[in-house]
């Protein structure tokens, strides 16, 4: 019983992360209608100059604060070079290519400086083995705290969504770009806002699986960034409700599928049943249907 | 208030690829008043009113706010000098609420002062709206969207204001309303419009002047009572 308890938490709680990775993705897919295949390896080297910091003699906080920003700031030249200059060419699916390419080149030059063995990632406030006792289930504190935060995170976005006039932008510009101009929104900053937005979300969520996992390589960015995909579109790509239900289901599945079956098949079989569900109901959980434009 | 010297526009050419949808069109909006700009479906109403608004890029002319220059100004810029441009099809954000709808259009164009305070007068001008004000935009009808869409255009009291057919696909009585409502704007708070349309004779009843449009083309320009009173006006420009 309590292994069941113990699976469903741990699921629960990298559910939470997958959904910042979501929320992530779908805010930069709103905005310009392109996904972004390079956060992957961005959200991968926030983790990795977080424990070169760290290494380097750095205050943890301060270590986090500037590999986070870095993922943010990292966004804003994906956005500049991978995307805007597609979007241009009107109909082009160019932005694949250059969103990939960029993740690969990082994934590259991360491997070339760090190497691309694993690399220990250190325990920031809690340690691994450190838990308190809920109810009679002990469950790790790393985990609650990790869970803690991403809510935190959640709420946080759909207040700035619903309550602030930049979040509102963002809504706008993913409604109708060219009716958000004629109102005075400055597009091409919401749509630059959109990134950095996505790319500190990503850099907090590797940060924190980093943390769980005890390690980084500079591969892990991309397993991430299918998995918020994912839980994206199970949730139907569009709010934070969903992108939380998505990447919750996903995580519960995987970690019972792991608890249960074997940890090596812990993705495939997720994947496998997201699929069947998607077969049932494309538009995700919470999808609408998009309203057609007169 | 800077000087209101009116909207001039000067040999204005927009193009889509291989597409020259308007062609060195000149026409001037006195200030307070309203023109209408006539045409048949494809005569490039919407890709003049665009350039205006700078949603389509002018590829040659000259575009004179108030004697400022603003060919070369952004949309969002242009919207916060005071140029409001409500789009053709009924566009407002359909997911978002009749209240937010109001706020996203106030958020970035607004000159201090509360919201509240012209919301209140939004539900005013428009009692329907009050129960409705946390309703999706998409779900009104289609006389409350043109309320909505209005009301946000005018939010911030704009010196100019560009209607892209505001009659389409609205009952008759509603039409009445709506261009009631129109005429209302001009007269009171002296606002200058700009309305294109595809029926002559609704544009011309409450418009000054007018001018008609042909393949990108101005063929006729003058004062609406005149162009109102030519039989040839739709049977040549109009299709019909
Ligand atoms: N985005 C666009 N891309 C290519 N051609 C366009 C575009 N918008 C309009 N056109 C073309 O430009 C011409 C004028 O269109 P438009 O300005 O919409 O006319 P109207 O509003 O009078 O119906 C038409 O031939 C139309 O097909
Ligand atoms: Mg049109």
């Amino acid at each position: 019983m309590h292994f069941v308890l113990q699976l469903i938490f741990s699921g629960v709680c990298v559910g939470a992360v997958y959904a910042l990775i979501a929320m992530g993705l779908s805010l930069t897919f709103w905005t310009t209608r392109t996904l972004n295949f390079g956060q992957g390896s961005l959200l991968m080297t926030a983790s990795v100059a977080t424990v070169a910091l760290l290494g380097a003699g750095m205050p943890i906080a301060f270590a986090v604060l500037l590999g986070v920003l870095l993922a943010g700031g990292l966004m804003i030249v994906a956005e500049r070079i991978a995307i805007r200059p597609l979007l241009k060419a009107g109909d082009s699916m160019g932005w694949v290519v250059s969103t990939l390419g960029l993740g690969i080149f990082l994934q590259g030059f991360v491997s070339t400086v760090f190497g691309s063995q694993a690399i220990a990632f250190p325990s920031l406030v809690f340690d691994s083995l450190d838990f308190v006792d809920l109810a009679g289930v002990q469950v790790s504190s790393q985990y609650l705290a990790v869970l803690g935060l991403s809510l935190t995170l959640m709420v946080a976005m759909e207040l700035f969504l619903r309550r602030s006039a930049w979040g509102r932008a963002v809504r706008a510009v993913s409604h109708d770009a060219d009716a958000a101009a004629l109102a005075g929104i400055p597009v091409r900053r919401v749509i630059v806002l959109s990134f950095v937005a996505s790319g500190v979300l990503a850099g907090i969520a590797g940060v924190m699986v980093a943390q769980i996992t005890g390690t980084v390589d500079p591969g892990f960015g991309f397993n991430l960034m299918v998995l918020g995909f994912v839980a994206a579109v199970f949730g139907g790509m569009g709010n934070t409700a969903g992108a939380l239900v998505g990447g919750v289901s996903l995580g519960v599945i995987e970690k019972l599928v792991g608890g249960y079956v074997s940890t090596a098949a812990e993705h495939g079989m997720a994947f496998a049943i997201l699929m069947v569900i998607l077969a049932i109901r494309p538009q995700g959980l919470f999808g609408r249907k998009e309203f057609t434009k007169v | 208030m800077p000087d209101q010297t009116g909207l001039e526009i000067q040999g204005l050419e927009v193009r889509y690829g291989p597409v020259q949808a308007v062609r060195g069109v000149s026409l001037r909006a006195e200030p307070g008043t309203i023109t209408a700009i006539l045409g048949a479906n494809g005569a490039g109403k919407s890709s003049l009113m665009k350039a205006i608004s700078g949603l389509a890029p002018a590829s040659a002319g000259r575009i004179t706010l108030d004697g400022e220059d603003i060919t070369k100004l952004s949309p969002h810029e242009r919207a916060r000098r005071g140029l409001s441009h409500a789009l053709e099809g009924r566009r407002l954000f359909h997911r978002m609420s009749v209240e937010e709808n109001l706020r996203v259009a106030w958020d970035f164009r607004n000159r201090g002062g509360g919201f509240k305070t012209v919301a209140d007068r939004v539900y005013e001008q428009f009692p329907m709206l009050t129960a409705r004000r946390n309703t999706p935009a998409g779900m009104l009808s289609g006389g409350q969207q043109q309320m909505v869409i209005l009301s946000a255009a005018l939010i911030h009291e704009p010196r100019y204001l560009l209607l892209d057919e505001p009659s389409l696909g609205l009952a008759p009585v509603i039409v009445q309303q709506i261009f009631g409502f129109i005429e209302s704007v001009c007269r009171e708070r002296r606002t200058t419009i700009i309305l294109c349309e595809q029926v002559a004779a609704i544009a011309l009843r409450v418009a000054h002047a007018g001018c008609v449009l042909r393949r990108g083309q101005v063929v006729r320009s003058g004062e609406a009572a005149a162009l109102a009173a030519d039989p040839t006006l739709s049977a040549a420009y109009l299709g019909g």
